[in-house]
């Protein structure tokens, strides 16, 4: 399997902007949809729809059996022990804040501790922050290194027995560098301290095994792997789960309600309150069969020459244009191909602007994660995050525009 | 100094010159670079404008009856935007800028081209700038003691003039309903008035403000009258006067 097969499997890539190509390597914020989810949602929506699970109907049951069968196949996906410990969310925000509230309510009270990493995407630090001011607890935060890379040597002596909770990110958002998730939740374990790994980036990037990683929760989106957007995915071990109480109460979460008290559904319904996305989460099946078909030796090793010319040009552009990028992997080290870089004396968002009339679609700004950026003393960054379904050519392209971009600014 | 029209119609004609975007953004970039230098020290958070994802410092002074602008920013393209802006509006009066609906922005096909963030930016950028000549209007006006006796009986005589416009729903005028949140009149004997209706849906809400605009500027001395609209705050039942509780029978009897 090549590239250009897999390009063929999404229709919004043929289209042009201004005229011009369109070349997208925006993928991290959101990656575009193959033909196979959009289609699984039409027939999902033209014929599949009914509630589900309440029903006796034929219909309803059918929808149960899409959205059911969805859990089996994300259970699987990620090594999960049992369909349990899946919930599903609206996305990673969802799936953090569910954990921030429920795990909150039950686990967190005065003067104890939640560590965030310096790195965090803000979906990762304002819930904690929320829970922070609630409990009277402290929020306190692991640093990142001038290369990108977290101070996990430090990581030991920040816990203290107060710390309730670690939440890191597999792979930054803006970095690209690939997190020892492992490592640190060895060295969270040791000290009696469950982990929770948000994994937006690194499901795409990584192939993730939960009860490998042995973390507390990790928490994805499915429009990062090319399901529908509205779709998300809570992993937590049953163990703090089934302690957790609810995040909303409704529909589907409960055994029995009565006035004098309510006992909650089993796992995973209690964590699903009221109607689910049941148009919208099938769709995960469709997209976990698409990242499967990406695992071809073949288009992999095309794939990693795209990157790779892409961090050859980068490093030319260093030497002729004064860039600076982030998140420098270190000797054998691997990196997602996420790129954050500065241009001296461009601003970031003119070059988008430029760039964006040539039609190709970057990311600048913040990013979403604030405190890192003032980590590097920037305003901030642009960024080019590439997906399976990027070109060479797209990549010849865009160093090309990028040198005439700069030419007009600087 | 060409007039405001003219101003905008040359800015126009320079950017019909450009077919291509890039072509237009490379004229912005020559304006940015070319904008006088801004003044580090005046870098302060009440000169930056929000809403942008780039940085936009805006300062203005006043003088001889005229708004002067000095502008900034860390991008350049937004630099050229808002320099073209200034172009247009600096060294005019406040009520030319506060009077202006900025329509030429549309003409020229600025907003539509740009990022939506950018798009955002702008238009808090074209605030800012009435928002400036707004206060400078009322800044234009250090009255001395005699400037207050002579301007005094035209106050009277605008709110008689106010009193005159009745709401169309309930039987008191709209002075005493407490409608007017605002009322200054300056040197120039020129009518400032903000005011609010009892709802924002009010279906006569044009009827009336023509009036109200008609009848104060009937007044004999008053030059010109401005009526802005607004609903901050939201008017309530404590803003009555006393003659309209009365009137309305509202009048708390155990009090």
């Amino acid at each position: 399997m090549r590239i250009q097969d897999i390009r063929k499997m999404f229709p919004a890539l043929s289209q042009t902007v201004y005229g011009k190509p369109l070349v997208y390597f925006d993928n991290a914020a959101t990656a575009q949809r193959p033909e196979s989810v959009v289609r699984q949602m039409e027939s999902l929506a033209l014929g599949t729809n009914a509630n589900i699970h309440r029903a006796v109907h034929k219909l309803a049951a059918d929808a149960t059996e899409e959205y059911e069968s969805t859990r089996e196949v994300v259970r699987e996906y990620i090594n999960a022990g049992s369909r349990k410990e899946i919930i599903f969310t609206s996305g990673t925000t969802g799936s953090i804040n569910l954990v921030a509230f429920s795990f909150g309510e039950v686990f967190v009270g005065e003067g104890d501790e939640i560590i965030v990493t310096e790195e965090e995407h803000h979906s990762n630090i304002v819930p904690w922050q929320m829970l922070c001011q609630r409990k009277g607890a402290t929020l306190k935060v692991l640093g990142v290194d001038d290369e990108g890379h977290l101070k996990v040597n430090e990581l030991e002596n920040l816990i203290t027995d107060r710390t309730k909770l670690v939440a890191v990110t597999h792979i930054s958002n803006v970095l690209g560098i690939i997190n020892p998730v492992k490592e640190i939740v060895n060295i969270c374990h040791s000290k009696g301290c469950p982990v929770l790994v948000d994994g937006a980036q690194g499901i795409v990037h990584e192939n993730v095994d939960v009860q490998d990683l042995d973390c507390d929760f990790y928490a994805f989106s499915g429009h990062k792997i090319y399901a529908a957007t509205g779709t998300g995915i809570l992993y937590g071990k049953e163990k703090w789960l089934e302690r957790m109480v609810p995040y909303q109460g409704g529909g589907e979460m409960i055994q029995n309600v009565s006035f004098s008290g309510t006992t909650y559904a089993p796992l995973p319904g209690k964590f699903e309150a009221g109607t689910q996305n049941i148009n919208a989460v099938p769709t995960l099946k469709a997209a976990i069969d698409f990242l499967k078909l990406l695992k071809d030796s073949e288009l992999q090793g095309e794939i990693k020459h795209v990157e790779e010319y892409l961090e050859k040009s980068f490093a030319s552009l260093r030497v002729t244009m004064g860039i600076k990028t982030f998140g420098v992997p270190r000797g054998t080290e691997s990196k997602a191909p996420i790129y954050s870089f500065v241009v001296e004396g461009a601003h970031h968002e003119d070059l988008a602007l430029i760039l964006d009339k040539m039609g190709i679609a970057v990311r600048s700004g913040q990013m979403c994660a604030e405190p890192l950026m003032d980590r590097f003393g920037v305003t901030g960054m642009l960024r080019v995050s590439l997906a399976p379904y990027n070109t060479i050519e797209e990549v010849e392209y865009f160093v090309k525009a990028l040198e005439k971009a700069v030419k007009m600014l600087v | 100094m060409n007039t405001l029209e003219e101003a905008k119609k040359a800015v126009i004609e320079d950017f019909s010159m450009y077919d291509e975007w890039l072509d237009k953004y490379e004229y912005l970039i020559e304006l940015g670079k070319n904008l006088e230098p801004y003044p580090e020290e005046n870098k302060t958070d009440d000169k930056l404008i929000k809403g942008c994802q780039s940085r936009v410092w805006l300062d203005s002074k006043l003088e001889d009856g005229k708004v002067f602008f000095k502008a900034d920013s860390d991008a350049i393209i937004t630099k050229g935007i808002i320099s073209l802006l200034i172009s247009v509006y600096s060294g005019r009066t406040p009520e030319e800028i506060a009077g202006d609906d900025f329509g030429f922005i549309g003409e020229i096909g600025l907003k539509e081209n740009l990022s939506p963030t950018r798009a955002n930016g702008l238009v808090s950028m074209i605030e800012k700038i009435k928002d400036l000549a707004t206060e400078s209007i009322s800044k234009d006006d250090v009255l001395t003691a005699e400037d207050a006796k002579e301007l005094a009986p035209l106050y009277d005589n605008v709110v008689m003039a106010l009193k005159q416009v009745y709401d169309p729903e309930i039987p008191v005028n709209i002075y005493d309903l407490g409608l007017i949140y605002e009322l200054i009149i300056n040197k120039k004997h020129e009518a400032f008035i903000k005011m609010t209706f009892t709802a924002p849906t009010c279906p006569m809400a044009d009827e009336v403000l023509a009036e109200v605009k008609a009848n104060v500027s009937d007044v004999p001395g008053i030059t010109a009258c401005e009526v802005e609209l607004t609903f901050e705050p939201p008017w309530d039942q404590s803003m009555l006067s006393d003659e309209a509780r009365l009137e309305l029978g509202l009048d708390d009897i155990s009090k």
